[in-house]
């Protein structure tokens, strides 16, 4: 008999696949999709509203009431002379006309109406509360000045966002959690359905951490597959998504946006890697709890 | 009641491969399969077990090879005593051991070829190294022309034949077989004792085999553990030490 060289490699010790593992890699595929999905619209709508509130932030808007054009250009003067201020710009009577218009149509306002005097003030980011400085200073200076402050409008935002991102966190976790389950549980099938190989293995001296590798490794492999299926899904549909609202919404600054930014990639790269670890850990446990029956 | 085997080798000082200490074994509620067995097969030996179907050989094989603790009594491999021994320990013992189970216990996912190879996997071979030796193996049980046939393929007596490869491949120190000539015929009975006699006679291996065949017990000239009533009981002939 001649010495074969049409011997195979060794193949696997566990089966390469059946039908009970091709369709725990569509469960984690789906759960996984469902997981990044919910995070990366988490993610991006608080981005959204992030970049929302803080464009809004650190602008108040000071109306004076009863001043003349040079009493106004005095009180801009002030102003920008006061901590923490940027910038201060007096509102030109016409600016603020146009801004009135929709309530008096375009024949321009009425001669003797008494067009409040605005001034814009931007603050240096980060120089804190700045509407109590404004209204010292104005006041003794003589002005009888009202500061329209955003800060409130914007806590307001947030406090809705950091509950919408809460539920989120929440949904990923429980995903996360069902995953775990569902790939333990699929797990312990699958090992009920390997048991001879166990055993065959256990009784031929493999030790412990050898048969557990096998499994693990095997499963590892099916939760990064499986998850790196469910993240470019998830990317997919966000993007699709994104593409589809963008292009019949008008108001698009209220979109939640995709930029694809450092959080995102991180995102779908640790969905694979995290339903990995989960069916790892989960085959370690049930391999290494059946072979503990055994002597 | 004690069943000395006589050396094979009466040079040796080692301990004996196997050693009972007023073993018993029952399963759940049952009654005592096994009582207070108490024998030792000594290194080098070779022995038959024999006894009713349902007398409790392949139990016996089980506490031999690791797979069950005894209820009560003490069991002892290679001079070591394996209620003390931690599973890592375990294992390693269990590589010395080349069994023949009574029911084959093929991998069905693997051929014939892999099949045999598997012990040696364990161990940590790889594969060209041991490629000759797994294919002089399965020449010499016949099967050298079915190398990569999965077992389903192959009928129970070759199935019996790619399950006894296995057992040898890795040389051992001590083999079990469990009705290892059960499926084939007279001839290849023959063929694979001869098998079994030069593990034991040209590596010193100790051998246990389990079967009811009065003809093949007949045939050769070894000691007989007869298995009653969950005692052993001594009969057969002796080899000359
Ligand atoms: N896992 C088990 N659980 C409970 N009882 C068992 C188990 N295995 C074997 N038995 C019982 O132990 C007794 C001995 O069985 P064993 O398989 O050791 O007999 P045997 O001598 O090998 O028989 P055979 O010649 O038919 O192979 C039988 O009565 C059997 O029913
Ligand atoms: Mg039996």
């Amino acid at each position: 008999m001649s010495r074969a060289t049409t011997t195979p490699r060794e193949s696997p010790l566990l089966p390469e696949s059946d039908a009970r593992e091709v369709a725990l890699l569509f469960v984690v595929a789906a759960l996984c999709f469902l997981a990044a999905l919910v995070a990366l619209s988490a993610r991006s709508s608080y981005g959204a509203a992030a970049e929302w509130t803080s464009a809004s932030e650190g602008e108040l808007t000071v109306r004076l009431r009863g001043v003349d054009a040079r009493a106004a250009g005095r009180a801009e003067a002030l102003i920008t002379e006061i901590e923490g201020v940027a910038q201060a710009r007096l509102i030109p009577r016409e600016e603020a006309a146009q801004m009135l218009a929709p309530w008096f149509g375009s024949n321009g306002l009425p001669a003797g109406l008494p067009v409040p005097t605005l001034i814009e003030v931007s603050a240096v980011p980060g120089a804190g509360e700045l509407a109590d400085s404004l209204t010292s200073a104005l006041g003794a200076a003589g002005f009888d000045a009202l500061i329209d402050d955003h800060a409130q409008w914007g806590q307001d935002v947030r406090r809705a966002l950091g509950m919408a991102r809460f539920a989120a966190f929440a949904a990923v976790a429980l995903l996360v959690a069902t995953a775990v389950a569902v790939i333990a549980f699929a797990t312990h099938a699958a090992l009920l359905a390997r048991r001879d190989i166990v055993n065959v293995l256990h009784l031929s001296g493999a030790p412990d951490p050898f048969i557990a590798n096998l499994f693990e490794r095997r499963f590892w492999l099916l939760g990064l597959r499986g998850g790196s299926i469910g993240a470019v899904a998830a990317l997919g549909a966000a993007a699709l998504l994104v593409f589809a609202l963008g292009s019949h919404a008008e108001r698009t600054w209220l979109l939640p946006r995709l930029s694809l930014d450092f959080w995102d990639f991180l995102i779908l790269l640790l969905t694979p890697i995290i339903a990995g670890f989960a069916s790892r850990i989960a085959a370690r446990r049930t391999v290494l709890n059946e072979l503990a029956r055994t002597i | 009641m004690i069943v000395t085997m006589t050396r094979h080798s009466p040079d040796r000082i080692d301990a004996p491969s196997v050693r009972f200490d007023r073993v018993g074994l029952r399963y759940d509620s049952s009654e005592d399969v096994l009582s207070d067995l108490t024998f030792e097969l000594e290194q080098g030996a070779f022995a038959f077990l024999t006894g009713a179907s349902g007398a409790g050989k392949t139990s016996l094989l089980r506490l031999i090879y690791l797979a069950l603790r005894p209820t009560h009594g003490e069991v002892y491999l290679f001079g070591q005593r394996v209620s003390q021994l931690r599973r890592a320990q375990l294992s390693a013992l269990r590589r010395r051991v080349g069994i023949v189970f009574q029911d084959f216990r093929l991998l069905e996912h693997l051929s014939a070829y892999e099949n045999v190879a598997l012990p040696l996997r364990v161990q940590g071979q790889k594969e060209p190294n041991y490629r000759a030796d797994v294919e002089d193996l399965l020449n010499w049980v016949g099967l050298g022309e079915r190398l990569h046939a999965r077992p389903e393929t192959l009928s129970g007596g070759e199935q019996q034949r790619v399950a006894i490869a296995r057992a040898l491949v890795s040389k051992p120190d001590l083999l079990i077989a469990d009705e290892p000539t059960g499926n084939v015929d007279p001839n290849m009975a023959e063929r694979l004792m001869r098998l079994f006699a030069e593990l034991n006679s040209r590596l010193g291996a100790s051998v246990l085999v389990a079967t009811h065949d009065h003809g093949l017990i007949a045939r050769h000239n070894a000691p007989v553990l007869r298995l009653q009533n969950g005692l052993l009981v001594r009969d057969g002939q002796e080899r000359a030490g």
